[in-house]
């Protein structure tokens, strides 16, 4: 299963992802600049944050309480469809998935 | 990979915080980290507990709050189920409960709103080096690295300055509770419990208490009810509101854990600029600003270890630890760990990953205070490397008596103004 992610330079990169890994993980483990996924997928660093693609959003599952909170503590302003990655856990649904990741 | 070569027989006693008054004893480290990674430390004063030493295992512990949990006790002292109700914060909660603590204050403390800070803190930086400097010769810890973090606090939680001494002086009686230098009541030597209610068992803590709510009222009376104090007061997004006790836990815990660590980080990384001629150079030439301050504190390690408590049996290398143990995360040892770091006892401010361990990373009790100390750190290294041609000892230099908070509390340098 493959997600991109497309940088702020505008380049893209695309990984295989296992299932049931999270979004955050994947991309640590992929070297993405900008997501850093400090506190280890515990919510509350707010350093995996990315951007859904819009057509995307809704297969990525609900927004908690937690997590919407945590996104006005991104160092990046929230968007519309903004996440915290390391909340989206990796499935058939999202085959093919695409990420902004924010920041210059 | 660097070899480890050992100076000593390696096998300290962690527990002692005499075992810690030359620094961190580096040679056990390395030999647990080589030999025993889950290491039962036998412990006089309390139950045993078990040390973890290697990075990649504090990791992999650290993000399962639901095996290791905070919420029993944070440093390897036991504690009564009354002691801790009475001395705990958000620090020594779990998932979810703590995040309902977190969120309130996670905006004030992000990297983006602390960027905002960046001109005052340089504006500190230079006032406080405009005095420092003169004297040409001086104690680095006193009157660089115990100034800035100690300011700060001051804009944060909106106190006056004519107040910050005291602040800082009772902030340090909690957090190096077993150094006499910043105590009269020496943690691991007091015949008396009757502090043990307190923060940190200290009499501080209660000097602490009365200093919060007279500031709160004060505050009230001035109608300013916007700052980090107030945020806390906020309800949750169930209702909930916090108790005085754990508000007043939370502002003892904001003027201990923003202090001292910054502190240690700024002094540890004076200290590697006058043994490591070539990082004054590099500071100068820039181009390390990106990673040098991650570098520093790592090489800081301030907070040396902290504790959960585990809640289900589980196994690791062989071993097999107990629903109710105690399991202490070695910061220090994790960032030395020699499988993790190339050179791991040199200063590289160029080092890129540094997946170091200092703020309490892979878990949901990661530093709240990172980016500040990030940023404070940043910007006192590039002033200071701007300001000064050289630097160099002045003599030796002492280290904190204690398990738990790391760093040179005296250093003496003779600077030469650039
Ligand atoms: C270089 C400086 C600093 C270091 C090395 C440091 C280290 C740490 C560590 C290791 C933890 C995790 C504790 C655990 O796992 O139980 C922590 C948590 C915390 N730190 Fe820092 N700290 C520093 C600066 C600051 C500053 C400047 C502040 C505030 C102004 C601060 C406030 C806190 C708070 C409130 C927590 C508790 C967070 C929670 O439980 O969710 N720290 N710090
Ligand atoms: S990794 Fe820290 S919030 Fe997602």
């Amino acid at each position: 299963m493959q997600v991109t992610w497309i940088l702020p330079d505008g380049t893209t990169r695309s990984a295989e992802v296992q299932p049931g890994r999270t979004l955050m993980e994947a991309a640590v483990a992929n070297g993405i600049p900008n997501v850093h996924g400090e506190c280890g997928g515990s919510l509350s660093c707010a350093t995996c944050h990315v951007v859904v693609d819009p057509e995307w959003i809704d297969r990525t599952g609900p927004l908690g309480d937690f997590e919407d909170a945590m996104l006005d503590a991104t160092e990046t302003a929230r968007a519309p469809t903004s996440r915290l990655s390391c909340q989206i856990e990796m499935s058939a649904d999202l085959d093919g998935l695409r990420l902004v990741v924010p920041g210059g | 990979m660097t070899v480890w070569t050992p100076t000593d027989d390696g096998h300290a006693d962690l527990t002692s915080h005499d075992a810690f008054v030359d620094g961190v004893p580096h040679n056990t480290f390395a030999r647990l980290r080589r030999d025993d990674p889950l290491h039962y430390t036998e412990y006089s004063a309390g139950r045993s507990f078990w040390s973890v030493t290697r990075q990649a295992d504090i990791l992999r512990l650290n993000r399962q709050a639901d095996l290791l949990s905070s919420a029993q006790g944070i440093r390897i002292e036991d504690q009564t189920e009354e002691e801790y109700l009475a001395r705990r914060t958000f620090q020594e909660t779990d998932p979810p409960e703590h995040m309902m603590t977190r969120i309130k204050v996670a905006r004030a403390f992000s990297k983006g709103v602390v960027a905002g800070f960046e001109p005052q803190i340089r504006d500190l930086c230079n006032q406080i080096l405009d005095r420092a400097l003169d004297c040409g010769s001086f104690d680095a810890t006193r009157e660089i690295a115990r100034e800035l973090p100690m300011r700060m606090l001051g804009i944060i939680i909106g106190v006056p300055a004519s107040d910050l001494p005291w602040l800082v002086d009772k902030g340090d009686a909690l957090m190096a509770n077993t150094d006499p230098d910043f105590t009269d009541h020496v943690l691991d030597r007091m015949t008396t419990d009757a502090y043990r209610l307190m923060p940190f068992n200290s009499p501080a803590g209660a000097e602490l208490y009365d200093y919060a709510s007279a500031l709160m009222a004060r505050k009230a009376a001035a109608g300013d009810t916007d700052g980090v104090l107030h945020m806390l007061l906020r309800p949750g997004p169930d209702g909930s509101v916090i108790s005085d006790t754990e508000f007043r836990n939370f502002f003892c815990l904001l003027v201990a854990a923003g202090n001292d660590t910054t502190r240690y980080s700024i002094a540890a990384g004076i200290q590697a600029l006058c043994h490591q001629p070539e990082l004054l150079g590099q500071m100068k030439a820039g181009g390390i600003w990106e990673t040098a301050p991650d570098e520093i504190i790592r090489w800081a390690t301030p907070a040396l270890h902290f504790r959960r408590t585990a809640t289900r049996d589980f196994q690791m290398h062989g071993k097999t630890v107990r629903a109710g143990d105690k399991v202490v995360y070695w910061f220090a040892s994790a960032n030395r760990d020699e499988t993790v770091f190339d050179d791991p006892f040199r200063v590289d401010l160029a080092r890129q990953p540094n997946a170091h361990l200092s703020f309490g990373q892979g878990g949901p009790h990661i530093c709240l205070g990172m980016w500040l100390a990030r940023l404070e750190v940043r910007i006192l290294f590039q002033e200071l490397a701007r300001r000064i041609a050289a630097i160099e000892p002045a003599g030796p230099h002492r280290f904190v008596r204690s398990n738990f908070m790391g760093g040179i509390k005296t250093l003496p340098v003779t600077v030469k103004a650039a």
